[in-house]
């Protein structure tokens, strides 16, 4: 085992994954690009001013710990002050500078160069420097997250080496294939479609890093990906896909050990509001708020999260994932009730007259599509136990699978009955508005609740503690019945035991990695 | 000869052509739409999108958008990738060493041990030899290659620990390697990838060889050649094997596109860096430059293996030439 440790790489890593990141580069990780490989190298490479705490609040300015920034201050409620170490050097040994800041907040301002960072960044109005070490940013409003807004979503780029590009040109530059950063690794090469070397950065400031070498090597087949670590090819392996028999096998490795991590991930089945066939009609079953509380109820969650996850999920209470920090304190979800379920049916007038095992009302079968795509093994099989479960109350679940890109488009265009999404989230709550919100950009079911959007909109802008104003977000949506959220997984990754001070984080899973220790 | 040469090839040309334009119509005639995708996870504003649509030309006609792709073909630009952000000739150059060295080493299985082990069956027919040869490569035939490749992962690479499981290349190997340490390590990884492939298209190669053979030994021609006191050994590679050989290239002219851009399966349980996988990617992602790219190369591939084979035919038999 470990061929690593036996080829006398005592202080490499290989960590095993299934995504490659092509350009993780601040700023460019754009479109397709902004993917989680990209932002987890770039992690490695590239210092944000102050990273999340362990417990990732994102509201108020207390729950985060220094990186490139020494400290900060509020001025008033709208300016924050940040003062940069003055340790902080990047990989070429120019220090890090105002200048850095401001270049590159400006290009992740520009909507023309970084449109995805342009919209999390749009509550900035202004940053300035007062001097090489001071950045001050003004917000256009009192809100809880500044702090997280001004440091989360991007990294510094060196402006002495990219200040003289084209804005546009960056993408194509030579800065791409060799990226000069400040954090705890530097790059050092990339063989693309196999993996990427890191070095450790002999002079971070911040301490060197106890592991010497990185290499993350790419396996789009989670079978290749197991394989790799149990033949010792690989130390390390993120999130172990279900079915269960893949844990088992790894368990079973006294090399390895597993470390459950929060997810940023949550799965349900949302309820289309509007019908499919004539998006300006109500849908002709799920408008009706009996019938979506009656899937809930029908639906034994507990259960169907026991069967796929084993112990390493939960039932979710509402659309929020174990990386949201919210969810403590949340209220426990509604446990199933098939008896209920069929109560509330045949209340609203749903009944099996025609002895086929499908409910009716006024001559309609109780019949809906579960659309979901076909890449998810996941998915595939909660669907199958889904639709078990509702045909034990009269309702018939037609499950289709589709290609991704069809599932997405036609996801977006608001073209089905029912849609089993997972959702990937971010660390803040505020993300909630996009599917949640009467107008959020990605509310594709078309579910409005004025009541929830003033919740929401009063939840962001509280700057004392909104726990409270988020769970009472919750608690609303959850008794609109927009979705049954079925799933939030705790994601297993497998690590081997030459290696101490295991950290691994929920938002970027290798941040911690410079912390790590090796046996030697 | 030279002809002939001309006028294939300019029957070439026009083939690619069409199945350029057809590619290109066919695959926006698909279902699903490259952009629509970023809207599920982690979901992009309406503008968002709309900036990237007009940043890859999505936003513009059909007819415009092939009218640029030409224009980039006859530059050799055949555009970004949408999923990798980067040049597509770039991700195919990438791509194509991994692709050749797998590939290549299939055919060159084939048509050496393939063919080899089919004559021998074809000379020794009915023997208990040809029935066990039979049997094997019928097994061979009939089993899934993503089945045996992850049977031969587990088995040879993680249970018995002999040859890496997955991979191209040891990322630990030292900069510093010398090209033998380098070679024998691309041999270790290429190895079961090599024998995953080769069990199923050897077994087709060897049936194909026997049978031709088969039929070329009963021809007079051979009585004549053994007349003459040839040894068995001339009868059976100078005489039989010449003439057995056009079904065998003709399955060459069939399989080098396959073998290049067809092992998506055997590329994804081995993480084997090629443009199978690649391809496959590109489908699913609707990524229109990249998709473009790789089904332009197999395109090429078809239309180059079709001249190759008629240019095998007209060597090996002169009446093809002179028809």
């Amino acid at each position: 085992m470990a061929a690593a440790q036996s080829r006398g790489a005592r202080s490499s890593i290989v960590i095993v994954t299934g995504g490659e990141a092509p350009i993780p580069i601040p700023t460019l990780m754009e479109g397709a690009q902004a993917t989680l490989a990209n932002f987890e190298v770039a992690d490695q490479l590239f210092l944000r001013l102050a990273a999340l705490g362990p417990e990732l609040i994102t509201a108020g300015d207390r729950g985060f710990v220094p990186l490139l920034a020494r400290e900060w201050t509020r001025r008033d409620s709208v300016t924050l002050v940040f003062d940069l170490d003055p340790r902080a050097r990047w990989h070429d040994g120019v220090p890090v500078t105002a200048r850095d800041v401001l270049f590159t907040m400006a290009r992740a301002r520009d909507p023309a160069l970084s449109p995805r960072l342009a919209g999390l960044l749009r509550r900035i109005r202004s940053v300035n420097d007062e001097g090489d070490r001071r950045i001050v940013f003004h917000f256009s409003h009192p809100y809880a997250e500044q702090l997280y807004d001004a440091t989360f979503h991007v990294a510094p780029l060196p402006a002495h080496l990219l200040a003289a590009l084209p804005p546009q040109e960056l993408r194509r530059s030579a800065y791409v294939g060799n990226p000069v950063g400040n954090g705890p690794y530097r790059w050092v090469r990339s063989v693309p479609g196999q993996f990427l070397e890191l070095a450790a950065n002999e002079s971070f400031f911040r301490g060197r890093p106890d592991i010497d070498r990185v290499i993350i090597r790419v396996a789009a087949d989670p079978d290749a990906r197991i394989n790799l670590l149990l033949s010792g090819e690989a130390d390390v392996m993120d999130n172990i896909p279900p079915p269960r028999a893949n844990l088992d096998r790894v368990a079973a490795d006294p090399d390895l050990r597993l470390v459950p991590v929060p997810s940023p991930t949550v799965g349900y089945l949302l309820f289309n509001q509007r019908d499919p066939a004539d998006l300006s009609r109500p849908h002709p079953i799920l408008s009706d708020i009996n019938v979506r509380r009656a899937i809930i109820l029908a639906l034994d969650r507990r259960q169907l999260v026991r069967a796929v996850f084993g112990s390493y999920g939960e039932v979710p209470f509402g659309p929020v994932s174990p990386l949201l920090w919210i969810r403590h304190g949340a209220p426990p979800p509604l446990a199933q009730s098939q008896a209920m379920a069929r109560r509330l049916l045949s209340a609203h007038g749903w009944a099996d007259r025609n002895r086929d095992g499908t409910l009716e009302r006024g001559g309609r079968p109780l019949r809906l599509q579960l659309t979901l795509p076909n890449t998810s093994a996941i998915r595939r099989q909660l669907a199958l136990l889904v639709q078990e479960q509702l045909r034990q109350v009269g309702i018939a679940a037609e499950v289709a699978q589709l290609e991704w890109p069809v599932y997405a488009e036609r996801r977006s265009a608001g073209l089905f009955d029912i849609d089993f999404n997972a959702a990937t989230q971010d660390p803040s709550p505020s993300g909630l508005t996009q599917s949640w919100s009467c107008g959020g950009g990605s509310n594709v079911a078309r579910y409005c609740d004025p009541g929830v959007d003033s919740l929401l909109e009063r939840a962001i802008m509280s700057r004392g503690d909104s726990r409270d104003t988020w769970h009472a977000v919750l608690r609303r949506i959850e008794e609109d019945a927009p979705a049954a959220f079925l799933y939030a997984p705790t994601f297993v990754f497998a690590v081997h035991r030459r290696f101490r001070d295991v950290a691994i984080r929920p938002e970027s899973s290798w941040i911690a990695l410079w912390r790590w220790s090796v046996d030697h | 000869m030279r002809r002939w040469l001309l006028d294939r090839t300019a029957q070439a040309a026009v083939t690619l052509a069409i199945a350029i334009t057809l590619l290109f119509v066919l695959m926006r005639a698909a279902p699903g739409d490259p952009l629509s995708r970023l809207q599920g996870d982690r979901p992009l504003s309406r503008e968002e999108i709309a900036s990237l649509r007009e940043r890859y030309g999505l936003d513009q006609p059909l007819l415009t958008q092939f009218g640029a792709f030409v224009g980039g073909l006859t530059r050799g630009d055949l555009g970004v990738s949408i999923e990798y952000g980067r040049p597509v000739t770039s991700l195919l150059a990438e791509r194509l060493p991994a692709t050749l060295q797998l590939g290549g080493a299939v055919i060159l299985l084939n048509f050496t041990l393939g063919l080899w082990l089919g004559v021998r069956q074809a000379v020794r027919r009915g023997s208990r030899e040809d029935r066990w040869l039979t049997v094997v490569s019928l097994g061979g035939y009939a089993t899934p290659s993503f089945w045996l490749g992850l049977v031969l992962a587990w088995l040879v690479g993680v249970k018995w620990g002999v040859l890496p499981p997955a991979g191209h290349s040891d990322p630990l190997l030292d900069s510093g390697a010398g090209f033998m340490e380098r070679t024998v390590d691309l041999l270790r990884h290429l190895a079961l990838p090599v024998l995953t492939l080769s069990a199923v298209t050897i077994a087709a190669t060897m049936r194909h060889q026997r049978n031709a053979m088969l039929d070329v030994l009963r021809h007079p021609f051979m009585l004549t050649a053994r007349a003459k006191g040839l040894s068995e050994r001339a009868v059976t590679w100078r005489h039989a094997w010449r003439n057995a050989l056009f079904p065998v290239v003709t399955l060459f002219g069939l399989w080098l596109p396959i073998l290049v851009t067809g092992s998506v399966f055997v590329e994804a349980v081995f993480a084997w860096p090629g443009l199978g996988s690649l391809a496959a990617a590109a489908v699913g992602h609707r990524d229109y430059p990249l998709l473009m790219g790789a089904a332009l190369l197999a395109a090429v591939l078809v239309v180059a293996a079709s001249l190759l084979t008629d240019l095998v035919y007209a060597l090996l038999d002169p009446r093809v030439r002179l028809s």
